[in-house]
């Protein structure tokens, strides 16, 4: 059905790859080393000098305590119910933009693209105190609504910059033998781009999903109530203003890694192209 | 080539405008309706004097922008933004780069190769960078141990303490949390690269390195080119890495423009000095999308 | 018009009914929100369990008590009132006091808690005093003082300059190191007070009436502070390996591993090496002046403040009574490891022990930071000065003048 992708790097060269994969991967997953070594320990051997990479006496007692004691199950719910309303907010409105910056002609097509380009110009450390004002004027302050809706602003101009790259990269032709064949426009996009474009769909949502699943500065500033704090703000509990209590913020981060893992080992395999016939170029 | 017209009858295209502007409206909206405000109050605040709380308290013109030109040290971390942005947009690319080729192979695992490369994007910025500073820690840092009794390094530096090893240790870990996401945008590419294209090139008998660059390049070039232009933007801006770890310090010498800007406003309560510094940051930015476009768009026609 | 009037007469009760409503409707519900700034040893079942005990007491008026991390409290606490939306009341560092009552944002806490209250809380922990009026309610005050290793030394120094000599004497790298001392600049300038202030010097100038003068962290004391602690750390080598590279909370658990011979610290000491396993002894002694001087430790306070924003004040001030008149006031000092500033909690068995002896002594003569709008840049440029004369690129007096200079600057004083 689907074909997957191979690299020009066949069998012969397999055993190089392999390599030098493992070799990046403990290069870049150290600190999850250090993370996963940390948060089996005790609070009494977090800090030993010089350090162990294998502590005395291994527990896993942090879970049980994270869980029950700190309540990170309301955090894990407010990320979920942010991440996953923005990733759909982002997608609602992106995909038609994409879409018209792609497929239709019109004037004012770059001055669109660059328009959203130009609020990611701004940091959201500069922005923060002003967007305070506008949600309180709203009355979104505090509230999901208002994470979501700014966590989708933030990650539009990557998801229509990227959607509009691919489906500008889909050949007419495919849609044009559709209209010939009678399909209307919104058949078109439902059936033809849409599912070719996956791994540019895919890619967009894993990363709205992320973005606003790790995002903080802006939950910090407008969510009050500990009922709605997300995972990001939650972990701050373990650091205090003296010491931090690695244990359970390592168990803690571990466990908010957890989700959007699985999520992306379960979505990656979308990032395969569907294509029938015909060369996609960029 | 890419004709993007399906009906060309003039008719047609102001209907096809109109559609094109109907379908864009909820995005702009939602964009320009939560971003004018703050936008607008940022260019007032760098022309008015703001009191410590980012009011606005009297109008002075140009004066925000002579003071904050005129002191040397904001050329420096200027500057310092400028290779910071470089050096990590480069390593960011280059290493998403490697990584998307090898889990573009098919090989048993690759499926968790490609789960555990994103990792370090799975987490939170401010939580990774915080157990960077634990790993970086001199005392009780694991990094500094391991490289010790591996023989690795016998003697590494007191990272965060000085300020050139502070700031490598910084853009390594901003680079750590970029390379997921090229690694993922150019994979994501690769993948819809038909295999003909290299069975051919095999049978041409063309080595590795040509496949690469006439073959895998130019087809995700245009992602290339999207990709490295926004993270030049949110590199510039990364924040949480060289503040978190360092503080901008020792005596600012690891300050780039965003933390200085923080700074500015959070610690000295000076806004609109801080004001000045983002539209500066605006403008350094645009010139770069100023020039990305006119690649970009040159395919285009 | 006997229908009118029949109309009247059964309308009258319903007006006596209706105004009845509307007097229970005018006892509005007030929700106060309070930002909670988290104390290590305060656990969240402590917040939650207030929180409950408060919102028992009268459905009229609630708590919702938010808590934030330390790192981030000014952070969050700033955008809100930039914002227009601040808080009922928060825990603030005392040191932001002036900063907030500049911008004319606080209200006398006096105005919303009751008499009863503030009688209650020691004199000497009221530091929150803006131009004779109590602005700050004291939360948590301790002194700070030094902590001794037994198991390295039992001497206990009376002068820095024996200090010294002792802190060479245990210094044992890379066993065990003489001194703590925190390289990195961080929030606070606690190592540079505890000499400064040993030094008997005083950050600020104070001109006859009350306002601050001119910097006097260039003054002879500072030199003598930055110029001591420079030597025990680059020359004597009695500071632990990688200070450049540790900030207080990274680094202080190196004492609570037994690695290091005398620190100077606070109330918490005692709850973080319950929780590090340190079974090693300690004795607690004063932070010693240099010779010729008096001992000046460094107090810090930290106050809760009512913000004029708020809009449930009389919640918070009635919240505010709850909490220190009861027992749950103790409670949190026990929890957090601060000595109680009210003098129902000091009668309390758990403050009798040692440590606390030692702070109550040093409350005698301790000095608090100076409540200047400004400090935290005060504070940042003096740091930064600091870290110059570690990395050894400007000598004290040096880099001391240039941040007096900065200061003034700062300050607009000429």
């Amino acid at each position: 059905m689907m074909k997957p992708r191979t690299s020009k790097w066949r069998n012969r060269g397999k055993p190089f790859v392999i390599i030098l994969t493992v070799l990046l991967l403990l290069i870049m997953l150290f600190p999850f080393f250090v993370m996963i070594t940390t948060m089996l320990r005790t609070s009494k051997e977090v800090y030993i000098s010089p350090p162990r990479w294998i502590p005395h006496t291994i527990t896993f007692n942090n879970f049980f305590l994270v869980w029950s004691q700190y309540l990170l199950a309301g955090y894990f719910k407010s990320s979920a119910i942010i991440a996953i309303g923005s990733s759909a907010l982002n997608m609602l409105l992106s995909i038609p933009a994409a879409y018209a910056i792609a497929r239709l002609r019109f004037k004012g097509q770059q001055v669109a693209l660059y328009l959203f380009l130009v609020v990611q110009m701004f940091s959201p450390v500069v922005v923060v105190i002003s967007l305070f004002k506008t949600f309180s004027a709203l009355n979104l302050l505090d509230s999901y609504i208002g994470l979501i809706i700014i966590n989708a602003v933030f990650s539009m101009a990557f998801s229509i910059w990227l959607l509009s790259g691919y489906f500008k990269s889909i050949p007419v032709q495919i849609e044009e033998a559709a209209f010939i064949d009678g399909a209307t426009r919104w058949q078109t996009v439902t059936r033809i781009i849409l599912p070719i474009s996956s791994p540019g769909l895919v890619t967009t949502t894993i990363y709205t999903f992320i973005a606003a699943w790790n995002e903080f500065l802006f939950a910090l500033s407008f969510i009050q109530k500990q009922e709605r704090m997300p995972l990001t703000l939650g972990l701050y509990r373990f650091v205090g203003r003296w010491s931090s209590q690695w244990e359970l913020l390592t168990t803690s981060a571990f466990l908010a890694i957890i989700p959007v893992l699985v999520l992306f080992y379960i979505i990656q395999q979308r990032l395969i192209g569907g294509l029938t016939g015909g060369a996609v170029k960029g | 080539m890419s004709e993007r017209v399906l009906t060309p009858h003039n008719k047609l295209r102001v209907r096809e405008a109109r559609l094109a502007y109907a379908l864009l409206l909820p995005a702009v909206v939602c964009v320009t309706g939560f971003m004018i405000y703050p936008l607008v109050y940022v260019f007032l605040m760098s022309v008015f004097k703001t009191n410590r709380l980012g009011w606005l308290v009297k109008f002075v013109g140009l004066t925000n922008f002579g003071t904050v030109l005129s002191d040397i040290e904001f050329w420096r971390v200027t500057g310092r933004s400028l290779l910071w942005t470089t050096l990590a947009v480069f390593m960011k690319t280059f290493l998403g780069m490697v990584i998307a080729m090898l889990l573009n192979v098919q090989f048993r695992g690759q499926k968790m190769a490609r789960m555990l490369f994103i990792a370090p994007w799975a987490s939170s910025v401010p939580i990774s960078v915080l157990l960077w500073s634990w790993v970086y820690n001199p005392q009780f840092g694991l990094l500094n141990h391991t490289l010790k009794i591996t023989g690795i390094w016998p003697n590494p530096p007191v990272w965060l303490g000085y300020p050139i090893s502070g700031f490598f240790a910084a853009i390594w870990v901003d680079i750590w949390i970029g390379v997921p996401f090229m690694a993922l945008v150019f994979l994501s590419g690769m993948q819809s690269i038909p295999e003909e294209l290299y069975e051919s090139a095999d049978m041409d008998g063309v080595n590795n390195f040509q496949k690469f660059k006439f073959i895998t390049l130019p087809s995700i070039l245009r992602i290339v080119q999207i990709s490295t232009l926004l993270s030049a933007l949110w590199t510039f801006n990364d924040f949480n890495a060289i503040y978190i770890l360092t503080g901008g310090g020792p005596v600012n010498s690891t300050d780039i423009l965003i933390t200085s800007i923080y700074k500015n406003a959070f610690v000295y309560a000076r806004f609109d000095q801080a004001a000045v510094m983002a539209i500066i940051t605006f403008i350094i930015l645009t010139s770069l999308s100023v020039v990305y476009a006119r690649y970009y768009f040159k395919e285009d026609v | 018009m006997a229908l009118l009037a029949l109309a009247g007469i059964m309308a009258l009760p319903s007006t006596v009914f209706a105004s009845g409503k509307s007097d229970a409707a005018a006892v509005q519900k007030q929700t106060a929100t309070f930002f909670w700034a988290n104390y290590d040893g305060v656990t969240e079942d402590y917040r939650k369990g207030l929180q409950d005990a408060f919102n028992k007491v009268d459905p009229n008026y609630q708590i919702d008590i938010i808590p934030v991390s330390w790192d981030q409290l000014k952070d969050k606490l700033t955008t809100a009132l930039a914002g227009g939306k601040p808080p009922d009341i928060s825990v603030i560092g005392t040191r932001w006091l002036l900063e907030y009552n500049d911008m004319n944002q606080l209200v006398p806490p006096g105005d919303y808690v009751s008499p009863a209250t503030i009688d209650d809380i020691f004199a000497g922990a009221k530091e929150g005093v803006v131009n004779g009026k109590l602005m700050g309610l004291p939360v948590a005050a301790g002194a700070r003082f030094l902590a001794i290793n037994n198991s390295i030394t039992t001497a206990v120094p009376k002068t820095m300059e024996e200090l010294e000599t002792m802190a060479i004497a245990a210094n044992k790298p890379p066993e065990h190191y003489g001194l703590f001392m925190v390289g990195q600049k961080n929030a606070e300038l606690t190592e540079f007070a505890y000499y400064f202030y040993a030094a008997g010097g005083d950050f600020f100038a104070k001109n006859p009436d009350g306002s601050f003068g001119k910097s006097l962290v260039n003054s002879p004391a500072g030199i003598k502070a930055l110029t001591f602690m420079n030597k025990l750390a680059n020359q004597d080598k009695v500071v632990e390996d990688g200070y450049l590279g540790m900030t207080r909370i990274q680094g202080h658990p190196l004492f609570y591993a037994g690695k290091i011979g005398y620190v100077m610290i606070g109330a918490w000491v005692e709850s973080a090496m319950k929780q590090a396993g340190a079974t090693f002894p300690v004795t607690y002694a004063q932070i010693p002046p240099f010779a010729g001087q008096k001992s000046t430790p460094l107090i810090i306070t930290d106050s809760i403040a009512f913000f004029k924003g708020g809009k449930n004040l009389k919640a918070a001030g009635k919240f505010i009574d709850f909490w220190y008149q009861s027992e749950w006031k103790g409670k949190f000092d026990e929890l957090a490891g601060f000595p109680p500033v009210t003098k129902k909690a000091s009668s309390l068995p758990a403050f009798n022990t040692p440590m606390y002896k030692v702070m109550a002594e040093a409350n005698v003569n301790a000095k608090g930071w100076p409540l200047i709008a400004t400090w935290d840049q005060c504070q940042d440029v003096i740091w930064d000065a600091i870290s110059k004369v570690y990395l050894q690129t400007a000598t004290p007096k040096d880099a001391l003048d240039a941040a007096a200079a900065a200061i003034d600057k700062i300050n607009n004083i000429k």
